[in-house]
């Protein structure tokens, strides 16, 4: 079965590098974006390409276990998202109220 | 035989799911608002993960490994769709100008 | 300028923006990105002593300046009694440094026949099939107990600089607290889509992470990769539902109880390993068949207790930069 190991390992090769090349793509839609949404959105692509090239590598190496990683890495990413949006909100609506008190007063 | 079939199989799945990423990459550089490009994105990560992994569960075969990837599609199938609903929350709350870009209700 | 566009659309086009750049005519910043020109930072007469008269608070409290001159004389010791300790703490450590071998020794400690021992006779002595979790855990265990000590130092340091605390001495205390406490009031609270997804995936992520850290020893993992995944569950838990509720399980008392029973459970287990090994006494803890999860002596007790010292650890950080306690 040499043929099939050699075809496998092309294909998953292959992917990795065009993977890889949108990777940096998305890099680029995070510094350009205008506004802070932009950025947010940007980085939770790049995690989503992250993980589907952990467990092509997972498959390559013929090391089960690295799957595990890749369940890690959706928890943070999401928690990340969750504790910006909070964050930015709170901080956004509270200089608004304050200018809003200096205009009345 | 059969694993040739598989190995097709999967290389099949694989290629439909680079693809759509692709697809979601073009559309995040295409739109000019960013409640656009975030539609555009969270269908992409969702719907490409998930065939991705499908495929790479055909070329791998029954394992526990690949009891594992469907765990991880399972939570990004729950989690992601939350993250988009945030952040769209989070553009609706800040954007002063937002009528120029969709209607908005008046409560 | 050209002859076959006007003035306007030659402005659009990619060539009029690239010479542009090219003799750094265009200023990259402004208007583009989210950035606005930076001027200079005036600061308001009232923001000047309301900053002068929070530091006057924070000396008075902490200092007692204003009180007694035997104070002004003990603070002028310390001082000079801290730079002594550092400067000799300092010598020290640069006199043991010297000490080291230079490098490309070949009878250099680095490389004795210790790592090759570990490789080959790591599973049947310590019967572990995760050679590293057998190190850390079996071999150099003491090393993890006063790295478990260290999180715990760490914990208690961030605590004292950064806890608020609920005494309300006169008028002016409170503008400090309340201000640290206002901080929260225009945050979204019990967002329904949030809670729902919580509701399915605390769960799952509590579950997968006693899992990581019940097979330290069979793959990688181990408690303190286990007890991280456990508290990243608890602050999406607190994250979706709010202080209030996960005060209900997880308060002060809690953490107390649980990182000293842990710490304890720990140092106690491993006396007893070092106890029997230096006197040679054969130990009666089994050592099981590799592969199996009741195996490898006291590798799986000392995970949990690790675990559970780096989850609380991990919670109560976050807890500390959000709320000033919990």
């Amino acid at each position: 079965m040499d043929m099939l190991a050699n075809a496998k390992n092309t294909v998953f090769a292959s992917a990795l590098i065009i993977l890889a090349i949108m990777l940096m793509l998305c890099l680029l839609r995070a510094v350009l974006g205008p506004r802070v949404a932009d950025r947010i959105v940007a980085v939770n692509m790049m995690g989503t390409m992250v993980m589907v090239m952990i467990s092509i590598l997972a498959l390559k190496m013929g090391e089960g276990y690295l799957i595990d990683i890749c369940l890690i890495y959706a928890m943070v990413s999401f928690l990340a998202v969750i504790v910006i949006t909070k964050v930015y909100m709170g901080v956004y609506r509270e200089r608004k109220s304050r200018k809003k008190e200096d205009v009345n007063v | 035989m059969f694993e040739w079939i598989r190995f097709i199989a999967g290389t099949g799945f694989l290629a439909t799911g680079i693809v759509i990423f692709a697809i979601e990459l073009y559309g995040a550089f295409h739109y000019d608002y960013v409640l656009n490009r975030m539609h555009m994105a969270a269908f992409g990560d969702t719907f490409g993960i998930g065939v991705s992994l499908v495929g790479l569960m055909l070329i791998n075969g029954l394992d526990f490994t690949t009891l594992k990837m469907m765990l991880v599609i399972l939570f990004l199938w729950c989690a992601s769709p939350v993250s988009s609903h945030l952040i769209a929350r989070l553009e609706a709350a800040t954007n002063e100008k937002l009528e120029e870009h969709m209607e908005v209700e008046k409560e | 300028m050209s002859r076959k566009k006007t003035e306007k659309e030659y402005e659009k086009t990619f060539a009029c923006h690239f010479f542009r750049w090219l003799h750094g005519e265009k200023d990259l910043y402004v208007g583009q990105m989210e950035m606005r020109p930076q001027e200079v930072y005036q600061e308001s007469k009232e923001e000047a002593e309301k900053r002068q008269r929070a530091k006057n608070i924070l000396l008075n409290k902490i200092y007692g300046r204003k009180k007694s001159k035997s104070i002004k004389y003990l603070e002028l010791f310390y001082r000079l009694a801290s730079i002594l300790f550092c400067g000799i703490l300092i010598y020290l450590l640069l006199l043991t440094v010297s000490w080291l071998p230079p490098i490309g020794v070949a009878d250099r400690p680095v490389n004795n026949e210790v790592s090759k021992r570990y490789i080959e006779k790591g599973l049947e002595e310590t019967g572990a099939i995760n050679i590293v979790s057998g190190m850390i855990l079996d071999y150099r265990a003491f090393d993890t107990l006063g790295e478990s000590h260290v999180l715990f130092v760490a914990t208690v340091t961030v605590l004292i600089m950064l806890r608020l605390d609920k005494k309300h001495d006169n008028g002016t205390d409170l503008s400090i607290e309340e201000a640290e406490a206002n901080d929260r009031n225009y945050e979204p609270k019990n967002d329904a889509i949030l809670q729902m997804s919580a509701y399915v995936l605390v769960p799952a992520i509590i579950l997968f992470g006693i899992y990581v850290i019940l097979n330290g020893h069979l793959g990688p993992g181990g408690g303190f990769s286990g007890g991280a995944i456990i508290g990243a569950g608890l602050i999406l838990y607190l994250n979706a539902f709010g202080f209030q509720k996960t005060e209900r399980f997880f308060t002060e008392k809690t953490y107390k109880w649980i990182s000293f029973g842990s710490l304890s459970f720990y140092c106690i287990a491993k006396s007893y390993s070092f106890y029997t090994g230096a006197n040679h006494i054969e130990s009666m803890i089994p050592k099981g068949t590799p592969g199996a999860i009741l195996s490898s002596g006291l590798i799986l007790p000392l995970n949990i207790a690790v675990g559970l010292v780096v989850a609380c650890t991990m919670y109560a950080f976050y807890a500390m930069f959000r709320k000033g306690g919990f």
